[in-house]
C-alpha cells in the first residue's frame, strides 16, 4: 500500500529546512516540551511502545520495548547512544535526516533522553558524513541557545545534553557493542552479550542504543498520538507501525529516499517510487534493506502455509508483499534497513556477490575466526571465479563456509556476511557456473564499466 | 550441588560457572584456543561451540543455511540450531550440553578448525610448538582433512622480536588475544594488543614499548599455537624428546610449582614449564624463575677439591674428615643453606648435632626484586623450611656469621651452598682456618673452601622446599647427578660415617622418613602435583 507521507521529510525540498526556524515553523519542538512538561518517564514508554517503532538500524527490535529495558532506578547514569553510523551498503537513508532534518533528530534525543532516564546522548556519526556532522553541530547550538538543551529544557529541571562523536570508518563500529567500545575509545569490537546494553553499556553504565530514524521519529509519536501513529501502517495489526524512510537505488530511474507508511510493497518502491528500471529493462534481482539481507528474485512466490496471517499472500509475487520487519522475515529474507538495491538485468550477480564479499572481508573485524577466516575465503574463491581461474568444486565450497559462518560468531555480522553469500549463490548459481564454465557474461570483470 | 549434563554425563557445577569451568573442573576437556582459566573470557576462536538443550517449554533457535544436493544440482534450505560457546554460557540447573554428541557441533569445530589453518603456514617442520600445538590436536580430532584451500595464504610479518626473550610470527597466530589478555589482567601493563581488521589481524607491541616486563615467557606459555615462541627455547628441541617431572622453582621464596623438561638422552634440562596451583603460583611463572632452570648446567661445582687440587669424592671426604675431626664446639660452626632442601639441611643437621656443634647460621642468595604477583624479595626457595627444622634455636644470620669469622674467632666451619647472603661481606671467609663445604655452585663459600664436596642440585635429585607461606613442596629429580656430583645429604652421611657416626640413610627416602614427624609438625606438606 502506497501512502507517502512528510513526518521525518516535511522540509527535505527547503534550502534552509535543517535550521531551527524552519523547524519550529513546521511544529517542532512542540512534542519535546509537551513530553517534558505533562508525561511521566513511563508514560513516554508506553507511547513509544503503543506506537510499534521497530528499529530502523536493520534488527527491526522494538522500540518501546528496548526502552522499557533500562533500570528503573540505579545509581549510574543512564545514557541513550544514537547510532549514526550508516555504512550498509546501499543504505544512505539516516544522513538525509542528519543533514535535511537535524532537529528532528536533536528532539528525539531529548524525548529519548526522558524516556530512558539518562541526562546525555551520544550521537555516532560516521567519519565521512561531514554535512552531517556539520548541521549536527549547529542543530545542538541553536537549541542549546534556545535552552531547548541544558539544565532546563522547556522549564522542565531535567538536564540533557546531546553530543556528537566521529567514528573513524569502520563498518563493524555500526554494530551496538563495537559503537560502544568505539565510543569508549576502545577498539572497536562487539562485545560479549550477555550483559546487554540496557544493563552494561557506554562507560558501564545502562545505555540505549538506537538508530538515528528511530529516534527522530519519536517526536511524530508524540504529535499524533502512539496508536494513531502506529495505525498509519498497513502492518499495524503486525506490530510493526507508523512511517518509515524507504530508499531505493541501483538500476532504477529515480533512486532516492521516499517517506511513507510501513506496508509498501517491493514493487511499489521499485517501480512507483523508484520510477521503474532503468531502460525498462527486466529486474533481475532486488535487496530489500542493505547489503545483509537476502536477495530477492521477481519470480519468488510467497508461500508461507503454516502462519495465518500470510494467508492474503500466499500465492502472490514477493514483489507484493507489505514490506515489514515479520513479513519479510517470515519468507527466509530480511527487511533491515529499507533501502533495496535493485537489479535489473544489465547486472551481473556474480560481480555484485564479490563485491558484496570484498566489502565484509575488509571489514570483518577480525574477532571470530568464522567470519574473520571464512569471509576471506569466500572473496578468495570469488576472485578467482570472475578472473576466470575457478572451479566447480570450489563453487560447492561456497555455501558451506557460509553456513558455518551463520550463527557461529560473537555479534551479527557473521550473519550479515553469510546471508547475502548464501542467498546469491543459491539464487545465482548458473550464472556462477556460466563464469566458471564459459567465462560469464562480463567483458570487463569490473562492476564499474 | 547442582548438576548439568555434559553428552551422557551428569556434572556438578558452581553457582556462576560456565559450561567450560566445570566441564575443566570434572577434568572434561572441551576444545578451546582462546579461553584459559586464569583469564577473561573472550570466546573468539569459537571452538568450545557446544549445543544446548531447548529451554523448557520452547523449541530450539533455529538458523537458516544451506545444503548442496549434487545429485540433483540443486541447494537444499535446511536449518541449524543456534551453537554457544561453552566458554561463556553461564550453566543453569538441569541444562543439557552437548559437547561430543553434537553432528552440528561436530561439524562447527572441524570448520573453525579448518578456517584457523587456512592462512596458516602449516611450517609444523621448523616450529618449535609442534608436539605441543593445539592446533596440530585439534587438527587430528577434529576432521584432519586435507587443506581445501590451495592459494597463496596471507602473508604478514615473521620472526619480529617482541623484545629480549619473545619473538612473534603473525602468520602462525591465531588472534585469540590470550597474550594481550595475560598481560592486561596479570601483569597490569597494556603493552600488547591487536592491529588491522579481518585476516589482517595481528598482535602488536605498544608504540615505543618492548615486551619487557618481568612475566614476558608467559605470553609464550599460554599462547596456545606457535605465534609466540621463546628465545631461549627457540630450535634448541624437539619436545617429543622431552620428558617431565613435577618440580618446584628454587628461584625464589615464592614456590611455584613448575615442570621441568629433560631431554633423558643426553641429561640436559632445557626449561621450565608452569604447573597449575592455585594455591601458589596459580597459573603463572616469572621469567627469572622460568630462566633459573640454566643454572642447572652452569656454575657448577662437579668435583671435589682439596688443598686447593681436584681430588675424586672419597678423598674429599677424607680430607673433610680430617678437618672434622679438630672440631672444637667453642671455634666452629655449621652453615646451613636456604637454597638447599629440607632434606640435606636435615642431613647436615643431624651431623652438626653429632659432633656438638651448636653454632648455626643460615645462608643463601642475596635478596633481589620482587612484586605483588609472584615474585619474592627473597630469592631463596627454603628458608621457612630451615629455619622450621632447626626449631627452637633460630640460626644466625650471615651478617653475624662474618662478624664472627671477621674477629678470626671460627676455626672449623662446615657449611652448605656457597651463597653469600651479603656479597660485600664475604672476604670476612678468608679469615676461616678450616672450611669445609658442600656446594651445588661455584661462589664465596667454595672459594674460601679448605675442601669441597660437589652437591647435585636440585633437579637430580628429590626434595623438599617450603615456600614463604610455609607450604611444603616435593620437587621431583629430573636428570642424574652431573659430574662427580651427589645430593647433598649423602656426601653428610659419607662424612659422618668418616667420623664414627650412621645416619643410616641409604636413599633419600631414609631422610625423608627421619624428617617427616618435624617437618609436619612446621608445615603443611603438600606432595608435588596434589592440586591440577
Amino acid at each position: 500500500m502506497l501512502k507517502r507521507t512528510n513526518y521525518l521529510s516535511h522540509s527535505y525540498d527547503k534550502p534552509d529546512g535543517h535550521t531551527l526556524a524552519a523547524y519550529e515553523q513546521a511544529g517542532g519542538y512542540r512534542s519535546a516540551r509537551k513530553v517534558l512538561s505533562t508525561l511521566s518517564r513511563e508514560q513516554v514508554v508506553d507511547e513509544v511502545k503503543k506506537a510499534h517503532i521497530r528499529g530502523r538500524g536493520g534488527a527491526g527490535f522494538d522500540c518501546g520495548m528496548k526502552w522499557s529495558f533500562m533500570p528503573k532506578e540505579s545509581k549510574k547514569p543512564h545514557y541513550l547512544v544514537v547510532n549514526a553510523d550508516e555504512g550498509e551498503p546501499g543504505t544512505f537513508k539516516d544522513r538525509t535526516i542528519m543533514e535535511r532534518n537535524p532537529h528532528a533528530l536533536i528532539e528525539g534525543c531529548i524525548i529519548g533522553c526522558y524516556g530512558v532516564g539518562a541526562h546525555a546522548a551520544y550521537i555516532y556519526v560516521r567519519d565521512e558524513l561531514h554535512l552531517s556532522k556539520a548541521r549536527l553541530w549547529a542543530a545542538i547550538e541553536e537549541a542549546r541557545a534556545k535552552g531547548y538543551l541544558g539544565k532546563n529544557p522547556f522549564g522542565k529541571n531535567y538536564e540533557v545534553e546531546v553530543y556528537v562523536h566521529t567514528g573513524a570508518g569502520a563498518y563493524i563500529c555500526g554494530e551496538e557493542t563495537a559503537l560502544l567500545n568505539s565510543l569508549e575509545g576502545r577498539r572497536g569490537e562487539p562485545r560479549l552479550k550477555p550483559p546487554f546494553p540496557a544493563q552494561v553499556g557506554a562507560f558501564g553504565c545502562p545505555t540505549t542504543v538506537n538508530n538515528v530514524e528511530t529516534i527522530a521519529i519519536v517526536p511524530s509519536i508524540f504529535q499524533v498520538g502512539g496508536d494513531e501513529f502506529s495505525k498509519l501502517s498497513a502492518l499495524h495489526e503486525w506490530n510493526d507501525g507508523g512511517v518509515r524512510l524507504f530508499g531505493v537505488s541501483g538500476h532504477v530511474k529515480k533512486p532516492g529516499i521516499y517517506e511513507c507508511a510501513v506496508g509498501l510493497t517491493l514493487r511499489e518502491l521499485i517501480y512507483d517510487l523508484g520510477g521503474g528500471i532503468i531502460d525498462d529493462r527486466p529486474l533481475l534481482g532486488v535487496i530489500p534493506g542493505g547489503s545483509s539481507c537476502p536477495v530477492h528474485l521477481p519470480d519468488e512466490i510467497v508461500d508461507v502455509p503454516n502462519d495465518p496471517r500470510f494467508a492474503p499472500y500466499n500465492g502472490k509475487s514477493v514483489l507484493d508483499l507489505p514490506m515489514g520487519v515479520d513479513t519479510l522475515r517470515g519468507v527466509g529474507g530480511m527487511l533491515g534497513t529499507c533501502c533495496a538495491i535493485v537489479m535489473s538485468d544489465a547486472a551481473d550477480p556474480v560481480l555484485a556477490l564479490h563485491n558484496l564479499m570484498r566489502f565484509y572481508r575488509h571489514e570483518s573485524c577480525g574477532q571470530c575466526t568464522p567470519c574473520r577466516e571464512g569471509c576471506g575465503w569466500i572473496e578468495r574463491i570469488l576472485d578467482k571465479v570472475i578472473e576466470g581461474r575457478g572451479s566447480i568444486e570450489e563453487l560447492n565450497e561456497l555455501h558451506e563456509i557460509a553456513s558455518n559462518i551463520t550463527g557461529n560468531t560473537i555479534c551479527a555480522f557473521g550473519d550479515g556476511a553469510a546471508q547475502p553469500a548464501l542467498s546469491f549463490v543459491r539464487k545465482y548459481r548458473k550464472q556462477l557456473e556460466d563464469y566458471i564454465l564459459r567465462g560469464g557474461q562480463s567483458q570487463t570483470r569490473t562492476l564499474e564499466a | 550441588m547442582p548438576t548439568f549434563k555434559l553428552d551422557d554425563r551428569d556434572i556438578e557445577f558452581q553457582p556462576g560457572d560456565t559450561i567450560i569451568q566445570a566441564a575443566h573442573r570434572a577434568g572434561v576437556d572441551i576444545p578451546h584456543y582462546c579461553w584459559h582459566p586464569g583469564l577473561s573470557v573472550a570466546a573468539n576462536c569459537r571452538m568450545c561451540l557446544v549445543e544446548l538443550g531447548p529451554p523448557p517449554g520452547r523449541g530450539p533457535l533455529l538458523l537458516d543455511v544451506l545444503r548442496y544436493d549434487a545429485k540433483t544440482g540443486e541447494y537444499v534450505k535446511t536449518k541449524k540450531p543456534k551453537l554457544v560457546p561453552a566458554c561463556q554460557q553461564p550453566l543453569t540447573e538441569g541444562m543439557e550440553v552437548k559437547s561430543q554428541t553434537s553432528e552440528h557441533v561436530a561439524e562447527a569445530r572441524a570448520a573453525v578448525q579448518e578456517l584457523l589453518l587456512l592462512n596458516h603456514p602449516v611450517d609444523c617442520p621448523i616450529c618449535d610448538q609442534a608436539g605441543e600445538c593445539r592446533l596440530q590436536d585439534y587438527w587430528l580430532s577434529h576432521g584432519a582433512n586435507k587443506k581445501r584451500m590451495r592459494d597463496e595464504i596471507v602473508h604478514k610479518p615473521k620472526a619480529v622480536s617482541f623484545g629480549p626473550t619473545i619473538v612473534y610470527d603473525a602468520e602462525r597466530c591465531i588472534v585469540c588475544t590470550r597474550c594481550v589478555r595475560f598481560c592486561d589482567e596479570v601483569v597490569g601493563d597494556h603493552v600488547l594488543d591487536k592491529r588491522e581488521r579481518g585476516n589482517l589481524s595481528e598482535i602488536v607491541l605498544a608504540p615505543g614499548r618492548q615486551l619487557d616486563h618481568a612475566y614476558t615467557l608467559m605470553t609464550e606459555y599460554v599462547c596456545p599455537v606457535g605465534a609466540l615462541t621463546a628465545k631461549d627455547f627457540r630450535f634448541k628441541a624437539r619436545v617429543w624428546f622431552l620428558r617431565s617431572v613435577r618440580s618446584v622453582c628454587v628461584g625464589c621464596a615464592t614456590g611455584c610449582n613448575s615442570y621441568t623438561d629433560f631431554d633423558p638422552r643426553n641429561q640436559t634440562v632445557y626449561r621450565y614449564r608452569p604447573r597449575d596451583n592455585e594455591r601458589v603460583n596459580k597459573f603463572w611463572m616469572c621469567d627469572e624463575g622460568m630462566l633459573d632452570y640454566r643454572r642447572i648446567h652452569t656454575g657448577r661445582v662437579l668435583a671435589a677439591q682439596a688443598g686447593g687440587k681436584q681430588v675424586a669424592v672419597d678423598a674429599g671426604l677424607d680430607a673433610a674428615a680430617d678437618a672434622c675431626r679438630k672440631i672444637d664446639p667453642n671455634t666452629s660452626a655449621v652453615v646451613l643453606s636456604a637454597q638447599h632442601s629440607n632434606e640435606d639441611n636435615f642431613a647436615l643437621l643431624q651431623l652438626a648435632q653429632r659432633l656438638g656443634v651448636t653454632r648455626l647460621f643460615l645462608s643463601g642468595r642475596p635478596e633481589g626484586e620482587g612484586d605483588d604477583i609472584l615474585r619474592s624479595e627473597d630469592k631463596n626457595p627454603n628458608r621457612t623450611g630451615v629455619i622450621g627444622l632447626c626449631g627452637l634455636q633460630t640460626p644466625g644470620s650471615f651478617k653475624d656469621f662474618a662478624a664472627l669469622a671477621e674477629q678470626g674467632n671460627l676455626r672449623t666451619v662446615l657449611a652448605l651452598g656457597s651463597d653469600a647472603e651479603l656479597p660485600d661481606r664475604a672476604s670476612a671467609l678468608s679469615k676461616i682456618e678450616s672450611l669445609v663445604t658442600i656446594a651445588t655452585h661455584q661462589g664465596p663459600f667454595v672459594k674460601a673452601a679448605r675442601v669441597v664436596l660437589p652437591a647435585s642440585s636440585w633437579a637430580e635429585c628429590d626434595g623438599t622446599f617450603v615456600n614463604r607461606d610455609g607450604i611444603a613442596q616435593l620437587s621431583e629429580r629430573a636428570v642424574r647427578p652431573q659430574g662427580q656430583s651427589q645430593p647433598a645429604w649423602k656426601l653428610v652421611a659419607g662424612l659422618a660415617s668418616r667420623l664414627g657416626h650412621d645416619l643410616g640413610y641409604k636413599r633419600v627416602a631414609d631422610v625423608q622418613a627421619a624428617l617427616a614427624p618435624q617437618e609436619r609438625s612446621g608445615a603443611a606438606v603438600q606432595e608435588a602435583g596434589a592440586t591440577a
